[in-house]
């Protein structure tokens, strides 16, 4: 009895030493940001001297006389907005891919590749595409004769935004064509068949059993989307630095802006905070219109 | 099924490979040939190429530097998330308590992006003193939820007997993990040195912050570094671009299957 006992507690403790680790790192690089994001952004901070409480200054600074806040906040919304627009285009070329034409193996890795190369590379290239004067886009509308002067993409208030949109969405569409293409494949083939035998049209087909069947993954892919216009810095930073003016600045764009190169950490801290609540948001809501079942683990017994 | 013929198909899925591959194609060429103002005709292949570009970026910027850096950070996180994660999903397979708490709890931190951490993640990674350090670059990352539970599913899955069995023959818990359950989830490990490699590698915003020391930077800063200092015209950029690109990419095409599985994933990583 005894034996068992001590048995038992040093299995308690083994179980305790190993997850011991990876607890501490969650703890101390995201609940206790998370917490100390909230008491910074209720104060006065400054490096040199004590901090004192503000009330809640910074919120309505933030609220009411912020006009880059709201700006961002905005463009974070249509980049959102924006990646259905990316879904569509990849459930396209998911379909395609998924027929039995010769080479499909090869133009899922054409398309696929542009996703795990390094963002920040993916922004040089693409500034340079966009270049008034040696970008490759402005060469070819200025030879097909639609433009007759280069066009400064990322210079302008109104194509900023739009050119770094599709970008990202360059960037993206890989991966969501390849979690739309797991769950087309997932579709058993025998209710094509017996659809067809009854008559059905392929664009029946695709509508009635396709886009239905393929509602997990659709909302997977949106909910990367949420994440990524939550995320892409690296993107915007490079690109455009968030200008002109704010026209590109996304929330996490403007809070690096904000604290480390004005170093006013606690109106970024409020920010963030404001920025963490409307991304938990959205995200509980996705997951509940997904039916739970978007973006959720395996937990196991 | 109906037979149909494949030439459009073939048609718009040329047209797609050509949009996603031109910008790769076009940086390749100037990175050989440094110019920028097409000739007439133009042309895919590059006139005459030569390397210059890329023996001015190992020259006149500290490249190698740069490379370590970032070999050293990701090797850390590798490892780490490999162990600790292996650790931590054993340990979830397991019954004690507290275990649905801690559950509950990891769920929720999957929830709260990095990006929103990282004002006091400064100012503690400071407090420890670990600003310009590889670890300080490391130490956030060396863990990852996702990946514990996908050790998590790989340890349920292996039989009970084999366990008890070990356990009879007096292998004590933790060689049980590690010289047993371990070796026997290779795809687990596989997305896991995936995912923490692809976080590290091209992780800019956390060293960005953390980072000031010239010496200590990593690939994608030193990447965007440069953009700010030299023209965004000169060759030299772009065949930066290619020596940062052309690793990962050569990872990705050697391991496709894993890769995409990996990801794949990973996918709801907050």
């Amino acid at each position: 009895m005894q034996l068992i006992k001590k048995k038992r507690t040093r299995e308690l403790l083994l179980i305790w030493f190993f997850i011991a680790p990876s607890l501490a790192i969650f703890t101390l690089y995201r609940i206790v940001p998370l917490l100390w994001n909230g008491v910074l952004s209720l104060q006065f901070w400054s490096p040199y001297k004590l901090p004192e409480f503000a009330k809640l200054y910074h919120y309505e600074e933030m609220l009411f006389y912020d006009d880059a806040f709201w700006q961002a906040l905005w463009n974070t919304i249509i980049l959102m907005a924006s990646a259905p627009i990316g879904i569509a285009l990849a459930l396209f070329i998911a379909v395609l891919v998924d027929t039995q034409v010769r080479g499909r193996n090869i133009y899922r890795t054409i398309v696929f590749m542009s996703y795990p190369v390094m963002t920040v590379a993916v922004g040089i290239i693409w500034q340079w595409l966009y270049n008034e004067k040696v970008g490759l886009i402005n060469y070819v509308l200025i030879s097909l004769g639609i433009i007759d002067r280069g066009i400064p993409f990322l210079e302008s208030f109104d194509l900023a935004l739009p050119c770094v949109i599709v970008a990202s969405i360059w960037q993206v569409i890989g991966f969501y064509m390849i979690i739309l293409l797991s769950g087309l494949q997932n579709i058993p083939p025998s209710l094509y068949e017996s659809a067809a035998i009854d008559g059905a049209t392929a664009w029946m087909r695709f509508q009635r059993i396709t886009l239905p069947l393929l509602k997990p993954s659709i909302f997977l892919c949106f909910v990367i989307g949420i994440i990524n216009s939550f995320t892409n810095f690296d993107l915007v930073y490079v690109m455009t630095q968030g200008g002109p003016g704010h026209a590109t600045d996304l929330l996490i764009t403007y809070i690096y802006t904000v604290a480390f190169k004005l170093s006013k950490f606690d109106y970024a801290a409020a920010m963030t905070i404001v920025n963490f609540l409307f991304f938990l948001g959205l995200a509980l809501l996705a997951n509940k219109a997904a039916g739970g079942e978007a973006g959720a683990i395996d937990v196991g017994k | 099924m109906h037979k149909y013929p494949h030439w459009p198909i073939h048609l718009v899925l040329v047209f797609v490979s050509a949009l996603m591959l031109v910008p790769f194609i076009w940086v390749f060429k100037t990175s050989l040939t440094g110019e920028n103002i097409f000739s007439y005709p133009p042309s895919i292949l590059p006139k005459d190429p030569h390397f210059f570009y890329y023996v001015d970026v190992w020259y006149t910027i500290p490249f190698f530097r740069y490379l370590v850096n970032s070999v050293i950070v990701s090797a850390i996180v590798v490892v780490a998330n490999i162990i600790l994660n292996a650790m931590a999903g054993y340990s979830l397979t397991r019954e004690f308590v507290g275990k649905k708490a801690i559950i509950v709890l990891y769920l929720s931190c999957m929830m709260i992006p990095f990006q929103v951490t990282i004002i006091p993640a400064y100012l503690i990674t400071k407090e420890l003193g670990l600003l310009n350090t590889h670890l300080g670059m490391a130490l956030p990352v060396c863990s990852t939820i996702v990946c514990i539970f996908v050790f998590k599913a790989s340890f349920d899955a292996i039989p009970k007997s084999l366990i008890d069995a070990a356990r009879i023959d007096g292998m004590p818990d933790w060689k049980i993990v590690f010289r047993l359950m371990l070796p026997l989830s290779k795809s687990a490990i596989a997305t896991n040195v995936i995912l923490a490699f692809i976080w590290s590698w091209n992780n800019f915003l956390w060293p960005l912050v953390i980072i000031r020391d010239q010496n200590m930077q990593t690939l994608p800063l030193g990447l965007s570094r440069f953009l700010t200092v030299v023209e965004d015209t000169t060759g030299a950029l772009y065949a930066f671009c290619i020596m940062v690109l052309l690793p990962g990419l050569i990872i990705f095409l050697l391991s496709q299957k894993e890769f995409i599985a990996g990801l794949t994933k990973g996918a709801a990583k907050g």
